[in-house]
């Protein structure tokens, strides 16, 4: 097992959480994940990074409230997590972490995503 | 991820023999001829590095983009030439790179190489089951089937755009006026902009920008529906001029002689004849930063 999974898979341990992924926002690419990610999972990825463009233009390029950091998307079961880790070369990744509303604490599950975030690409 | 990829959908003889790789477990190398070329890598069945002139690879994406400087690419290659450790090893164990970004980056190289080579022509492959180590490899490496889901994924995205600005023959030209002075794009485009004079291609902003070949064509395809870039097929590469207010585009590096010509540097012939040991490895880098992966010393690319 690489590197990268152990680091998902350490994120998957948060109570509530599904799905754990990596996400490419230049290609829109599921550079690693695991958990129970469904037939769909590749075009569901390939939106989340669609959504971070999407925010980041809404930013403006100068971003004069600072870069984007987080993106949460809830629904009435989920809340989806989408942590950005600044890389270079390219846009950044998106780490995706897909969590069961009805089980976790919202506040505390985003710190202790956000708080495993850097260590994925370390 | 259980889609699966029509038979027809990526160049058939490249489908077939990934899956027939993948089947046997092949330990060893795909060598792809078409237009572009290119070399995969296979151990146990799984894809650890490709190679291709179509993409830009780990060391061009790395020292292009600026994420490192060419010492400390330098300086990890001759320790893991000399203790014959893994080049990946030194990259981490040197703190140029993290383990995690490292097998990220690698990940979308590959993906990269081989949809450069989807893309484009395939006209035959051939497996040579025996082990070659190339430089940099993934681990654990990718599957075939994830790779041409994943092939199949961007294809699919490409063709959604009317005019894809993808195909290796045009080049891109900033629109004339789409540009004020003071605008600033951002996203990574302000840097496309200012490269696409017409003579470039997709694959050449690429490598000149260390970035994937894909994220570059999906990059520029939106680009040309917001109006920013126009691109051009081949032979109308001239109209490029007219379009730059009659100028042909202004030489990389801006020396010019005092006739107002480009001045012409030797080194950047190809020609390091005179070079010593210590101006080799960079004289070669040059080479493969401009021309891709793959260019030999007096070989064919």
């Amino acid at each position: 097992m690489s590197n990268l999974d152990e680091s998902l898979r350490e994120i998957l341990a948060v109570d509530g959480a599904r799905v754990a992924a990596l996400v490419d926002i230049a290609t829109g690419m599921v550079v690693s994940s695991v958990g129970d990610e469904g037939p769909d999972f590749a075009a569901a990825a390939a939106s989340v990074a669609d959504e971070a463009r999407a925010a980041r233009t809404m930013l403006g390029p100068s971003c004069p409230g600072g870069d984007l950091d987080e993106i949460t998307l809830i629904t009435t079961d989920r809340i989806h997590l989408a942590r950005v880790l600044s890389t270079r070369p390219g846009d950044g990744m998106v780490l995706f972490v897909d969590l069961d509303r009805s089980r976790i604490n919202f506040a505390l599950a985003s710190l202790r995503v956000g708080q495993m975030a850097q260590a994925v690409l370390a | 991820m259980g889609t699966q990829v029509p038979e027809d959908a990526i160049a058939r003889p490249l489908r077939q023999a990934l899956l027939d790789c993948a089947a046997g477990r092949m330990s060893g190398v795909l060598r792809v001829t078409g237009h572009p070329s290119g070399t995969i890598h296979f151990r146990e069945g799984r894809i650890i590095a490709a190679e291709t002139p179509g993409a830009p690879g780990l060391e061009v994406i790395l020292l292009r983009s600026k994420r490192l400087d060419e010492s400390g690419w330098d300086a990890a290659f001759a320790a893991a030439a000399a203790s014959g450790s893994e080049m990946r090893d030194e990259l981490v164990a040197r703190d140029l790179v993290g383990v995690g970004e490292l097998q990220a980056l690698l990940r979308a190289a590959v993906a990269d190489a081989v949809f450069a080579m989807a893309f484009g022509v395939v006209d035959s492959c051939r497996a040579e089951p025996r082990a070659v180590g190339p430089l940099v490899t993934l681990d654990p490496g990718a599957k075939a089937e994830w790779l041409l889901i994943e092939t199949w994924r961007r294809i699919q995205l490409l063709g959604s755009f009317p005019d894809p600005a993808g195909h290796a023959r045009v080049r891109v030209v900033t629109v004339p006026g789409a540009m004020r002075p003071g605008l600033v794009l951002g996203g990574g485009r302000d840097e496309l902009v200012a490269l696409s004079d017409g003579r470039r291609t997709p694959r050449d902003l690429a490598f000149a920008l260390g970035r994937g070949v894909y994220a570059t064509m999906l990059q520029l395809s939106r680009m040309q529906a917001d109006g920013l870039i126009l691109t051009i097929s081949g032979s109308a590469a001239s109209s490029a001029e007219a379009a730059n207010g009659g100028r042909p585009p202004a030489p990389e590096d801006g020396q010019r002689t005092a006739d107002g010509l480009p001045r012409r540097r030797k080194d950047l012939a190809g020609q390091p004849g005179r070079a010593d040991g210590r101006e080799l490895p960079s004289a070669f880098r040059l080479l493969r930063l401009r021309y891709g992966e793959g260019t030999t010393p007096g070989g064919t690319r």
